[in-house]
């Protein structure tokens, strides 16, 4: 570590996170290190446009090594030639982060094996990299686009060729009420040969979105990033925020952030179970899963006046004091446990179901340590790998609780973890509900201190979030990147149908359970 | 009145499909769409313009009339609520399974027609289970046939015969064929919207308007058949051997209560399991035919 640290153009220490700036020729040695001798996860990978500060492009890459709660950003500028060094052909993780930062910043990511367009779609223009502050677009030029008059970069689908493969191309637009993706099949009969999945067709431009409105309203953003960790993601956005302020929120707020993110993980585990059962075509299953999550959401619409628990987090604390409803959520929550412990008995009752689910969707340890999966489906795939262990944040140093894991890394085991979680969230929940806190529901902050930066993060009920923020001249957003999970667990996919047959492939998926909106930003 | 007899089968079958679904959404707590709902579903059907894909051919567009036709003319072969058939010289049980087999034949062709993925994939699954479940069929069906010493299935109707160890057997496999037949869990899930699991419905999914209605109306056609041919076969009792309206109406009654048993049983197995995976379904399937066989084989030794 001191060899990359002495080798450092300048280095920064902001509570966990020591900022590692180095030349273009350390950089890939300085990430190797971090990835190979110390087992570092790559978390988060991104570039910013600070020319109007620092006169450069900057790119980050995060890392945390497993056993401390520390995280080292290796950070390389970038001021004439826009080319750096790709990292993905030794850290497999990095492959789409530096895909994106092509794609939006146009800097380009040497020696990456694929250098496809990710983010950006077939009738977006070359050569126009939206992140970059210069970047505009007019009205008349985007009727342009529209009419498909400007250079357009085709999308070539990888081709698997052979005796009896045939491909099968499911989407963008699916039978149920879902969000777009298009999946490529090859198959061999019924046997997936390989998959190939393209996203981002719910591209929204979220965090170009960020920087236009203040730090304040970003809360609000970053809420309806993802519908069903809603929660989660602000409450990283907020930590973020309130770590670049400098403030500590306090205890009282800490516990209503914690009581609030096990509950949406409750919800969603709970949820997620029961759609499983859509895939075996368990309908009662599937029913009875949809009931205890209905209870629970009723339960959020109750505490915060959204199902999905928006308009809870501001930047500072929390909008209401929840804990004046514990009557009514300890009734819900014991209610919800003895439902719930009957529901899991007639799943795992179920010979049929169960079949299904054994062996399903295998994901190796290896292939999920490679790229950097994250939350449930890492669990299941035996990465012993939690943030709320990891990084204790909010009240989760003072919670007892494990990160459950399962070797198997099949279905079965996605499900298995999500059924431990869900009793220990539970369990969390009536500890949290025990005690009293103290202090006030908010601080108050009104400036945001300016060319400042930090790191927000929280578990999901799908795995790790991460928001990195930096203030510019005037305190106002310069950049907000988020890393949601589901970015991370896409590309793991493909992997785990590998092998299995087509109709299977539904079943897989839901045991990942992915956003696309999420991943798609 | 004994000419007309199949009406019942085309009449009233929307209506067992409606009750089947709710009883499914009774089991699974919910309280589900009305039982007429199938009805509702037929005439917005008819009543809708139809989208065809361009590059289909006058397969396509012959499949529905093709699967209505012969679902209609299996139906007209079975005794619904009397032996006494106009058309019994016809109604023979491997002539009944080849009707099922001409319409199985074009639907799975209409599937391939419009060249989509799924339509493709929901021909060939749908082929696959047929060759696993027509032998086991007209196996089960000629453990019947043989002691009732005919293959006319009025004449089996109308022997009545009694319980007897291999008919449990053949009934068993016969059952099994039945779930496979009308695409229901667990060898194919009807309510699934995932394209990607489809047998059945995948070979359906280009169709829209009157042609979807008729693919539709023919496919709860063919359930209710089913049904019937299996309370024929293994319960015959209480159906009538005559002509007389009095006898026919008791008839009609006893017929009713024994399809809605049919009903409810589907229903429930329906609700207890999980679709089976689909290369293991050739344990199950096999597993029948070794029923059938075995019914068979019981029957001929018990004969001795």
């Amino acid at each position: 570590m001191e060899e990359i640290i002495n080798k450092a153009v300048k280095t920064k220490r902001l509570f966990n996170e020591l900022y590692i700036e180095v030349r273009k020729d350390d950089f890939k040695e300085a990430c190797v290190y971090l990835y190979g001798k110390k087992r570092a996860i790559l978390r988060l990978m991104f570039a910013t446009d600070e020319r109007e500060i620092d006169t450069a492009f900057k790119i980050y890459t995060v890392f945390s090594v497993p056993g401390t709660d520390k995280f080292h950003i290796i950070v390389l500028p970038l001021k004439d030639d826009l080319i750096f060094p790709s990292i993905t052909p030794d850290i497999p993780a990095a492959h789409w982060y530096e895909r994106e930062i092509r794609d939006m910043f146009g800097l380009t990511p040497k020696g990456h094996p694929d250098l496809r367009r990710l983010v950006l779609h077939d009738s977006f223009p070359c050569n126009s990299f939206p992140l970059r502050k210069d970047w505009n677009i007019t009205e008349p030029e985007l009727k342009e686009w529209g009419k498909g008059l400007v250079q357009k970069e085709p999308y070539s689908f990888m081709k698997v060729e052979g005796e009896g493969i045939y491909e099968i191309p499911v989407g963008p637009v699916h039978a149920g009420i879902i969000e777009p993706g298009h999946f490529r099949f090859s198959a061999v009969g019924e046997t997936i040969f390989f998959l190939e999945p393209r996203l981002f067709y719910t591209h929204k431009g979220t965090e170009k979105h960020f920087e236009s409105m203040s730090f304040f309203d970003g809360v609000k953003l970053a809420e309806r990033v993802s519908g069903t960790s809603s929660f989660s993601h602000s409450t990283a956005y907020c930590m973020a925020v309130e770590r670049m302020a400098g403030i500590e929120i306090t205890e009282k707020a800490k516990a209503v952030r914690t009581l609030l993110l096990e509950l949406e993980r409750l919800y969603n585990h709970i949820g997620d179970i029961g759609n499983m059962c859509a895939g075996t075509g368990l309908a009662v299953g599937y029913a009875g899963g949809a009931v205890i999550k209905e209870k629970l959401m009723q339960l959020n619409e109750r505490l915060a006046g959204s199902r999905y628990l928006r308009g809870m987090n501001e930047i500072g604390g929390v909008s209401k004091d929840i804990f004046i409803q514990a009557d009514d959520i300890l009734n819900i929550i014991n209610e919800v446990t003895k439902e719930y412990k009957d529901f899991m008995k007639l799943l795992t009752g179920t010979v049929s179901h169960i079949e299904r689910l054994e062996n399903t969707g295998r994901l190796s340890k290896d292939i999920a340590v490679k790229l950097g999966v994250t939350g449930v489906a890492a669990r299941a795939s035996g990465i012993n790998d939690d943030i709320r262990k990891a990084h204790p944040h909010l009240l989760y140093d003072k919670l007892d609780f494990e990160a459950h894991t399962m070797a198997r890394g099949d279905v079965f085991a996605r499900m298995m973890v999500r059924a431990e979680e869900a009793e220990c969230s539970i369990s969390m929940i009536n500890a949290l509900l025990e005690n009293r806190y103290k202090g006030e529901l908010a601080a108050s902050i009104k400036e945001i201190p300016p060319c400042s930066s930090a790191l927000g993060y929280t578990e999901t009920p799908r795995g790790s979030v991460f928001y990195w923020v930096m203030s510019d001249k005037n305190g106002r957003p310069l950049r907000v990147k988020f890393r949601s999970p589901s970015y991370c667990n896409w590309p793991a996919v493909p992997f785990a149908v590998h092998g299995n047959i087509v109709p299977d492939f539904p079943l897989c998926n839901k045991s990942f359970n992915l956003s696309y909106s999420g991943c798609d930003m | 009145m004994e000419y007309f007899q199949f009406l019942i089968i085309l009449m009233l079958s929307p209506l067992i499909q409606g009750i089947i679904r709710k009883l499914k959404a009774n089991m699974q707590g919910r309280i589900g769409p009305g039982i007429f709902q199938p009805y509702y579903d037929l005439i917005r059907l008819l009543k809708k313009d139809m989208v065809i894909s361009g590059v289909t051919s006058w397969i396509f567009k012959a499949t529905p009339y093709i699967v209505f036709a012969s679902t209609a003319a299996a139906s007209m072969i079975v005794p619904v609520i009397t032996t006494k058939s106009p058309f019994d010289v016809m109604g023979d049980v491997i002539a009944l399974i080849y009707i099922f087999a001409l319409g199985r034949f074009f639907m799975a062709l209409s599937g391939l027609d419009a060249g989509t993925a799924f339509g493709g994939e929901g021909s060939s699954r749908e082929m696959t289970v047929a060759i696993l479940v027509e032998p086991m069929m007209m196996l089960s069906i000629f453990t019947a046939a043989i002691s009732a010493g005919s293959t006319n299935i009025a004449r089996i109707a109308g022997s009545g015969l009694l319980f007897s160890p291999s008919h449990i057997l053949a009934l068993s496999a016969f059952m099994i064929a039945i779930i496979a037949e009308t695409g229901r869990i667990p060898v194919d899930n009807p309510d699934t919207h995932l394209e990607l699991t489809m047998i059945h419905e995948g070979m359906l999914l280009e169709y829209s308007g009157k042609y979807l209605a008729l693919m539709e109306w023919a496919h709860y056609m063919k359930q209710m058949l089913l049904f019937t041919i299996a309370v024929d076969i293994f319960f015959p009792a209480g159906i009538s051997n005559g002509t007389e309206s009095l006898a026919l109406a008791s008839s009609f009654g006893i017929y009713i209560v024994k399809i809605l048993f049919m009903a409810g049983l589907m229903a429930l197995v329906e609700s207890t399991r999980a679709k089976i995976r689909f290369f293991q379904l050739p344990s199950i399937l096999g597993g029948a035919f070794v029923l059938a066989l075995l019914s068979l084989l019981t029957y001929i030794m018990m004969s001795k």
